[in-house]
């Protein structure tokens, strides 16, 4: 079967294609109810050319700011907008990637880390930028970009 | 109190296909005719939105904005200004776009060569409009790469089929009965990206066994 390989980290047993029907199921309700279409949080000179190494780091970051601030903070709003279905299935696969992420905390790995690191900060200080409740909704409505650059890593 | 306009413009949205990307509205049958609209569009994330050349005051409720929405890596917005003779005008805009997510497959074009004992199925290339640095086409092979296959089969009778699945372009149905007519259908499919094209169909006869005449 697929796995994500995030440089030295393996994750089996997600379906990638399931992420993504749960996702284009709300697409259009999260993603029109931000109109802040000036401002994106996951640019691509954040994204781009992420090496093998680096991955693993920030795709960790990533996940645990989502489950931890972003799906944490949107669940009223999922039931509102009645897309719980959706957010619970991205919710759960994110949280089973993330468990299985191992990134090695050896002193080489420093200065990959850190650019891991200082690549998530420019998301979250974007994502400090916006008020909060825009801000929540944007980031909940690019999970599209998140979903695309993880794509790389499924083989 | 606001105007309610509404009915000058409706379903704003793009049609993709191959990554084809056309801007498709309408207006309610009773809005008056001679209403005109401009059509503007930019990537997520940037603040400018730019007139599209060539879709500005027309008549028609259409625009290809294949070039402008045409890099893979970003999402759009396009949105329509109508104004009608009365002087009355509506905004709309799209939902977020990305052709990759949004664009539908078209089918194959296959060349189904029939012999005595076996079909032959060659898939040809499917060009997009995209091109690359240089100008060249991308196909969807190129942009789908490893995620892309192609699912083939020949119907035997009503309730027999033979299948094959595969990435190459070159297919052959073997252990055929001679001088006998066979249904041979190929859909394209990327289930990474939940895409299935309609399929291709072709009718062949094999050829007849003339080795004992």
């Amino acid at each position: 079967g697929q796995e994500f390989r995030f440089g030295p980290c393996r994750v089996e047993g997600v379906v990638l294609q399931e992420l993504w029907e749960a996702f284009w199921d709300m697409k259009d309700v999260v993603q029109a109810q931000d109109n802040v279409t000036s401002v994106r949080l996951l640019r691509k000179e954040i994204l781009q050319n992420v090496s093998e190494a680096e991955s693993c780091y920030f795709i960790h970051s990533l996940l645990k700011f989502y489950l931890n601030t972003i799906f944490k903070n949107y669940h009223a709003k999922a039931v509102k907008f009645r897309i719980l279905r959706s957010f619970s299935t991205l919710a759960n696969n994110f949280a089973v990637i993330m468990s299985k992420l191992r990134p090695r905390q050896e002193n080489e790995m420093f200065s990959i880390s850190e650019n891991a690191r200082r690549r998530f900060l420019l998301f979250q200080g974007a994502f400090k930028q916006l008020d909060r409740e825009a801000a929540l909704t944007k980031a909940f409505g690019e999970m599209d970009i998140l979903l695309t650059w993880m794509q790389k890593f499924y083989q | 109190i606001a105007e309610d306009n509404s009915d000058l413009l409706q379903h704003v949205k793009f049609q993709s296909s191959n990554f084809e990307n056309i801007l498709t509205w309408d207006s309610r049958p009773d809005s008056s005719p001679d209403t005109i609209y401009s059509v503007q569009y930019k990537k997520y994330g940037e603040r400018e939105w730019l007139a599209k050349e060539g879709c500005q005051q027309i008549t028609r409720k259409s625009c290809n904005l294949t070039v402008e929405t045409g890099n893979l890596t970003e999402l759009y917005y396009a949105r329509v200004t109508a104004i009608d003779a009365g002087g009355r005008s509506a905004t709309k805009r799209t939902d977020r776009f990305s052709s990759l997510q949004h664009t539908t497959i078209k089918p194959p074009d296959v060349t189904c060569i029939p012999k005595m004992r076996s079909i032959q199925m060659i898939v040809h290339p499917s060009y997009t409009p995209i091109r690359t640095g240089n100008g060249h086409l991308l196909t969807l092979e190129d942009i789908f790469q490893d995620l892309l296959f192609y699912r083939l089969e020949l119907h035997i009778n009503d309730t027999y089929q033979m299948h094959l699945v595969g990435k190459k372009r070159e297919f052959e149905f073997i252990g055929l009965t001679p001088d006998t007519e066979f249904l041979g259908t190929t859909v394209i499919f990327v289930p990474t990206w939940s895409k299935e094209s309609a399929p291709y169909m072709c009718r062949v006869k094999t050829l007849p066994d003339l080795t004992w005449t």
